[in-house]
């Protein structure tokens, strides 16, 4: 393999930063991160790959992958990898991307034969992973077991893999795990881990596709109505804005929350594809007063406290509905329906923003998505339908109108009292609701070394929302601009605007513009063949109505070691961050060990530290340990409730075991 | 709906006096500055020194879809050898307050890269009742071309800060704008300008233009500060032109562009 571990989790990590613009803590990229894992390891041949398979790498845009089999359709198989950069739709930056997860195989060659024995065999792939906090947090150390931030479990992070794939049409796959403060037993009718998840795939090349048992998840069209896992928004990055459904997929992710649990299955008849799906599982949720309502669910996935072990699994939920598509070359039209049914019905909102939230126990979606390739345009859109009540829509356009200039337009309109539980569309608010925008991005390669990218989006919420009493607007700008003279040096300069309406801090009333600015300069460059280095700094201004102005600062140094012929491999970081609070909070993408990764954000004054390695212990075995700490400058305490430090230091240890066989 | 008016009206002021670059301009986000057009009269007069022929141009907008505000503008460009003479007029406003301006410029061709011009615009406010009253500017600007893909744009719109305060409080908005037109290829032209008005903010504008069949162009754009999104088309039928846009600021609503030029 020529694109070593270290390397490529730079790239992953430049992937997921690019795609993902808004992105918080409680985003859950592992599914993506975990594809592009497999794609790494098993890389897709471009000579064979279709479009299906293109789209899973999620970072191209549709007019890219038209752009790639355009190309091999008329100009014959491809020769080498760098013929992509003959291809003009695509960007330096993709392509340097691309190349970690393709490989240019021909029919004949001699590394096919190869190529398919690696895949058609049974392999087994064991992960093992413990982490925790150094420091004493006062959840673990209460004496009363009864206490609100009281901990019951451990103050240990343990979590366990198993994936077993029989050649390349069956697949086993098993995640356990065990947050900090979850207990981990098997007394007290306990089952050790807190959570389990598992499933059976198959996939085949007949009328019969895919079948999965156990848990699985589901993306349809731009996920007005059904996307499970998460999606990416408004990105640094064109790809970002037009969503690459996969439909049905094993969930391999340790999200509590967001996956079905059942049975689904799809089938292929020439270009129709059904794809029927049934779910039952309990979830979390916390209840009104009474206890006979569901006021609302719980999406952490802590069971730590008494609270959240009461809120465990409170309620039951089944899903069962369709999806059904055509795919032609050029045109993907698809229809769903399904209803989501609660055991006990949702409770009525306290508070006038929330008059139009979901009430009752059954919701039924309807829903149809397209998307059509017309020369060099693409063409996509859902609209979706919560019976007896909202509708929710959105139409985009990419359009390549230069070779080198690519333009997106976005309509969105989503109804205030438009609901769907597993509705992860394009938005600006958590869910697409109560949201109306248009956004119009523009991409261009000037030349081989200089890139930009724009967009502007402007959005209005026709109706109230948490601490906005009122109906208000906002928009947002956001301009990159990226030098690449040459393969060891980039320079990224990147700036946002953000413009939102929040109530006024005085309870006069009235609704305070917030502005929002944050400006990032990075540098990536190589020193040697075995070292990178990285360089960032990102300043943030914050103000809110008239009140002043408050910034925030961020400046990192990585330094990246990896060597061809090394077991070993690693990356250091050094930060250094000074943020007034919470709303010039920085969020920045960790490197961590494989599989798994972090967006902390960093808050307060202090400084940041961490190292990862990687040790190949032998050709199957792998092992990875992390140390990271923070320390602040002027704090006595971290964190609040059962998380609280007494100190101003936080570190965390993360050790990672693989064996394959 | 009277209140309304006056409301947009004052609004407008506070920006900037109501300027009707043409249906072109105003698709493209107003990112003018580099743009070689008849209608660069308006933003950077260098622009004018583009046309080979006469041409005369009528423009109309609404503001924000209200029949009762509008702008209304007649162009004339004449090339006389290296230089081309413009003259333009403008109204604007509804019965109860009237603005109008007539300007003059001439612009100079220095050689295929640089053309350089000056212009001089006559401003009337006139409200029944009150009366009216008027005041003379002064606009300096310049294209430069770097190579047959890139221009560069300048310009400088009332240096010496005339004003018609005393009536209306409206101002003749004094600022500098630079701007860059780059030929992505031989069917898009991106425009971009960064302008600063004295004693209102920054804008940053961007406009693009898209020409989809031979004589069928596409245009989109954006303006910073003030934000607002804008498209918008063009057809050319032999010597006429008819180019329409729309622009939508997030609090007033949409407003539609329309002009027509003919070439002699």
């Amino acid at each position: 393999m020529t694109h070593s571990q270290v390397q490529n989790d730079i790239v992953l990590e430049q992937i997921i930063e690019s795609m993902a613009q808004n992105f918080s803590e409680d985003h859950d990229y592992s599914e993506m991160i975990e594809r592009l894992n497999l794609y790494r390891k098993l890389p897709l041949n471009i000579n064979t790959a279709t479009k299906e398979q293109l789209e899973d790498l999620f970072f191209i845009s549709p007019i890219q992958i038209n752009s790639i089999l355009n190309h091999r359709e008329a100009n014959g198989l491809f020769i080498d990898v760098l013929e992509l950069q003959s291809i003009i739709a695509l960007d330096n930056n993709t392509i340097r991307w691309l190349l970690n997860f393709i490989v240019v195989l021909r029919p004949g060659d001699f590394t096919n034969l190869s190529f398919k024995n690696m895949v058609l065999k049974s392999e087994h792939d064991l992960m093992l992973r413990f982490g925790q906090v150094l420091e004493k947090q006062s959840g673990f150390y209460s004496s009363d077991k009864n206490e609100a931030g009281t901990y019951s479990g451990s103050a240990m992070r343990m979590f366990a893999r198993y994936r077993y794939n029989y050649s390349d049409f069956f697949f086993a796959s098993v995640n356990m795990e065990k947050d900090a403060g979850e207990p981990f037993s098997f007394k007290n009718r306990l089952k050790g881990f807190d959570f389990y998840s598992a499933n059976l795939s198959y996939k085949g090349k007949g009328k019969v596709r895919k079948v999965i048992a156990g848990d699985y998840a589901l993306q349809f069209g731009q996920g007005l109505s059904m996307w499970a896992g998460a999606g990416f928004g408004k990105g640094a990055n064109l790809g970002s804005i037009a969503r690459k459904d996969v439909g049905l997929r094993p969930y391999s992710s340790v999200n509590e929350s967001f996956f079905l649990r059942g049975i689904a299955a799809t089938f292929e008849w020439r270009k129709f594809s059904i794809t029927p799906f049934y779910s039952g599982r309990r979830i979390d949720a916390s209840f009104s007063d009474s206890n006979s309502q569901i006021s609302s669910l719980q999406l952490s996935g802590f069971h730590r406290t008494k609270t959240e072990i009461f809120n465990k699994n409170a309620v039951s939920q089944r899903v069962y509905g369709a999806n059904m598509q055509y795919n032609a070359a050029d045109l993907n039209v698809g229809l769903t329906g399904f209803q989501t049914r609660y055991s006990i019905p949702f409770a009525e909102g306290n508070t006038l923003y929330q008059q139009y939230n979901f009430i009752g126990s059954t919701l039924n979606n309807l829903s149809i998505h397209y998307s059509y390739t017309y020369k060099n345009s693409y063409f996509y859109g859902e609209t979706s339908h919560s019976l007896n009540s909202g509708f929710a829509s959105m139409k985009g356009l990419i359009s390549s109108i230069a070779p080198a200039v690519s333009l997106v337009n976005l309509y969105r309109n989503y109804e205030r009292n438009y609901h769907s539980f597993f509705n992860q569309a394009l938005s600006e608010s958590s869910n697409a609701a109560n949201e109306k925008g248009f956004y119009s991005g523009l991409a261009i390669r000037f030349n081989k070394e200089w890139e930009l990218f724009t967009y502007a989006d402007f959005f209005k919420f026709p109706w109230l929302k948490f601490r906005v009493d009122g109906p208000s607007s906002g928009l947002e700008l956001f301009g990159q601009m990226t030098f690449t003279p040459n393969k060891q040096f980039k320079l990224l300069s990147r700036f946002r605007q953000q413009r939102k309406e929040e109530n006024t801090e005085d309870l006069d009333g009235g609704l305070d513009i917030v502005d929002k600015q944050d400006l990032r300069i990075e540098l990536n460059y190589k020193i040697s063949d075995d070292f990178a280095i990285r360089n960032r700094v990102e300043i943030v201004r914050y103000q809110k109505g008239i009140l002043y102005p408050e910034f925030g600062f961020l400046s990192i140094q990585d330094i990246i070691y990896d060597s061809m012929g090394s077991k070993f491999s690693g990356n250091i970081r050094f930060a250094i961050f000074e943020t007034s609070g919470f709303d010039t909070r920085i969020y920045a993408y960790e490197n961590d060990v494989l599989y798994s990764y972090s967006v902390p954000a960093y808050q307060g004054k202090g400084i940041r530290f961490y190292v990862n390695g990687r040790f190949k212990l032998s050709r199957k075995t792998d092992l990875w340990i992390r140390y990271a700490t923070i320390s602040y400058a002027s704090q006595e305490t971290i964190g609040s409730g059962g998380d609280l430090i007494e100190g101003n230091q936080r570190s965390d240890i993360r050790i990672q075991l693989r064996l394959q066989f | 709906m009277k209140y309304i008016c006056l409301i947009c009206i004052f609004f407008q002021l506070s920006v900037h006096a109501q300027n009707n670059s043409g249906a072109r301009s105003k698709a493209l986000g107003s990112a003018s500055t580099a743009l070689e057009d008849v209608w660069s009269l308006r933003l950077n007069s260098a622009g004018i020194a583009s046309i080979e022929s006469v041409i005369f141009a009528l423009g109309y907008e609404q503001h924000f879809l209200d029949p009762e505000l509008s702008t209304q503008s007649a162009i004339l460009g004449v090339p006389i050898k290296d230089y081309v003479l413009g003259v333009s007029f403008q109204r604007y406003g509804i019965t109860e307050y009237l603005e109008q301006t007539a300007g003059i410029a001439l612009s100079k061709k220095y050689s295929d890269a640089l053309s350089i011009a000056l212009s001089m615009n006559y401003h009337q406010v006139s409200i029944p009742f009150y009366g009216s009253e008027n005041t003379i500017s002064v606009d300096v600007g310049m294209q430069y071309s770097l190579n047959d893909k890139l221009r560069l744009g300048s310009a400088v719109t009332n240096p010496g800060r005339s004003k018609i305060n005393d009536l209306s409080g409206s101002q003749i908005p004094t600022g500098i704008s630079v701007g860059l037109a780059f030929d992505l290829s031989d069917k898009v032209l991106f425009l971009s300008d960064l302008t600063k008005i004295l004693d209102y903010g920054m804008n940053f504008r961007l406009g693009i233009e898209y020409q989809i069949l031979k004589s069928f162009n596409l245009r989109g754009g954006i303006s910073a500060n003030p934000f607002k999104q804008t498209g918008g088309f063009g057809f050319k039928f032999g010597r006429i032109a008819v180019d329409a846009a729309i622009s939508s600021h997030p609090r007033l609503g949409y407003s539609p562009n329309l002009s027509l030029n003919y070439e002699f």
